[in-house]
């Protein structure tokens, strides 16, 4: 499809990445338009969650440049910064939640820090927002300690959502979870990227995942991208890396 | 053989060059920190959870210390002297040395071990589970958040910690001095008055005040540093304790030689 009318909401050229004098990312380029939903696949260690990290500013690149809503971030100072983090939902490989705070105030972290909300206001809001994703007001007051993988990772994503950001970036988020869950949380993203009209970028390993959430993919080996396409495009692509890739993850479709 | 020597000088420069950097970064994060909590907005419900957690919750071990330093510091004493006017000199030993030195550097190190590995250890789970990385793409600076907090609780905590602790250490010099070695109550009790120096408190408050500071920043140093999962947790927690007790040790000898001695 023609991306040309559509608003790039990230925009990555020549990123190179290294660790000391390893080189984690070398040249990367890729675009994330307005309503788009991309997903970057690659074998543990190729990089993925650095270059996530680049993006968010957790990291800073040794060259290139990120642009996200046109705004160059590489060299952007803290308080612009924080200022546009505020228009991205993140949530990390792993949840990533509060130890120390109930679910609740997990869920409305960012707005508490926006406006000041009551008790009861935040947990109205909060049981608004895990009502979406399919929970129910008995864990509201629970610690992240005491609900399930899956459950957490429906409240990382509520928690990412919490305050209608118009970037949604996943780290991995049906890792270690069963099928039915991974698939259950596919939709959740797939439902709130919908919802919120915005764009996401989804790192995972799951091709399952990847075909259901994703309209384009992206391969990073060897440090850089070595294939980009459709989900349906991956099966027939004779690009070596991206069938190795397919192979090793999912032997049975190749059978 | 020269290249074995040359190893050897290798790894030493190696080491000197990590330790140096450390200290730099230490003094980078203590900077960092003084400029966050002095900086709005101000996070008073973590202020207050990290006051009722170092100033109340310390309070037993600290109190159950200083009260049997206290007991044994008039038991030693009172053999020691005597043959001279005990009553006197006991509680003047007794209170100078609660007030100066025993007090502020027992509460230390009680502190360090409670509170600074808790510190420790909280926020390197946070770093390692990438918490802290959350907070930042929260909203929130995670050194406003998480450290100024700490930081200020402690300032405000561990004198006022080491005050009781020093009534407490006084008062066990008193139920030893009254109830084992039969000493006149009213003289004893005259004794501490007449010697209670307002410059010992002030030279006990400001060891606590540094002392607070300093656990408080290597506890959250060492934390904010951690790496490697829970390996990396129990290493911070470790050298955070370790490294806060030697300091307390060291800065206590530091501070009397520069400014009380």
């Amino acid at each position: 499809m023609d991306q040309s009318y559509k608003k790039k909401k990230i925009e990555i050229r020549n990123l190179t990445k290294k660790f000391n004098e390893k080189i984690i990312l070398k040249n990367i380029n890729f675009d994330l338009y307005e309503g788009e939903s991309l997903a970057i696949i690659g074998a543990s260690g190729s990089g993925k969650s650095v270059l996530l990290k680049n993006i968010i500013g957790l990291l800073k690149p040794e060259a290139g440049s990120i642009k996200i809503n046109n705004v160059e971030t590489v060299n952007l100072s803290r308080s612009k910064r924080e200022n546009l983090l505020l228009e991205l939902g993140i949530t990390f490989q792993h949840g990533a939640l509060f130890d120390s705070l109930t679910i609740w105030e997990n869920v409305i972290f960012k707005i508490q820090r926006i406006n000041k909300l009551s008790k009861i206001d935040g947990q109205k809001l909060a049981l608004d927002i895990i009502k979406n994703l399919g929970l129910g007001s008995d864990i509201l007051n629970l610690y992240p300690s005491e609900i399930s993988g899956g459950m957490q990772k429906r409240i990382a994503i509520a928690r990412a959502i919490s305050s209608d950001p118009s970037i949604l970036l996943f780290d991995e988020p049906t890792s270690g979870l069963d099928p039915v869950t991974g698939s259950v949380i596919d939709e959740l993203i797939v439902k709130s990227v919908k919802r919120l009209c915005a764009s996401a970028i989804t790192i995972t390993h799951d091709m399952a995942s990847v075909s259901r959430i994703a309209d384009k993919v992206i391969l990073i080996d060897d440090q850089t991208i070595s294939w980009t396409g459709k989900p349906n495009e991956m099966l027939k692509s004779n690009n070596a890396k991206i069938q190795q890739f397919i192979k090793a993850l999912n032997p049975k479709l190749f059978k | 053989m020269k290249k074995r020597i040359l190893n050897i000088l290798e790894s030493i420069g190696y080491t000197c060059i990590r330790f140096l950097s450390q200290i730099g970064n230490f003094f980078i994060f203590c900077i960092s920190s003084i400029f966050w909590a002095i900086r709005p907005p101000w996070y008073f419900k973590q202020i207050h959870s990290q006051i009722i957690d170092i100033g109340y919750f310390s309070l037993p071990v600290v109190g159950l210390t200083t009260f049997f330093s206290g007991m044994v510091l008039a038991l030693q004493t009172s053999i020691g002297f005597s043959e001279f006017n005990s009553e006197s000199t006991v509680a003047r030993v007794v209170l100078t040395s609660i007030t100066k030195e025993l007090g502020p550097v027992l509460t230390g190190l009680m502190v360090a071990g409670r509170v600074g590995a808790k510190m420790a250890a909280e926020i390197a789970t946070m770093k390692v589970t990438e918490q802290i990385d959350a907070l930042g793409t929260l909203g929130t600076r995670p050194m406003q958040y998480l450290i100024a907090p700490k930081l200020i609780a402690s300032l405000i905590c561990v004198p006022f910690l080491v005050l009781i602790g020093n009534t407490i250490g006084i008062l066990g010099g008193y139920v030893i001095a009254i109830y084992k070695l039969d000493f006149n109550p009213d003289l004893y009790l005259y004794a501490t008055i007449e010697h209670l120096y307002w410059i010992d408190v002030v030279q006990g408050l400001v060891k606590a005040s540094i002392f607070g500071f300093l656990i408080s920043m290597l506890s959250c140093y060492f934390g904010y540093n951690a790496s490697r999962g829970a390996e990396g947790v129990g290493y911070a927690t470790t050298s955070a304790v370790v490294t806060s007790s030697v300091m307390i040790l060291t800065s206590t000898y530091i501070i009397t030689a520069l400014f009380f001695g």
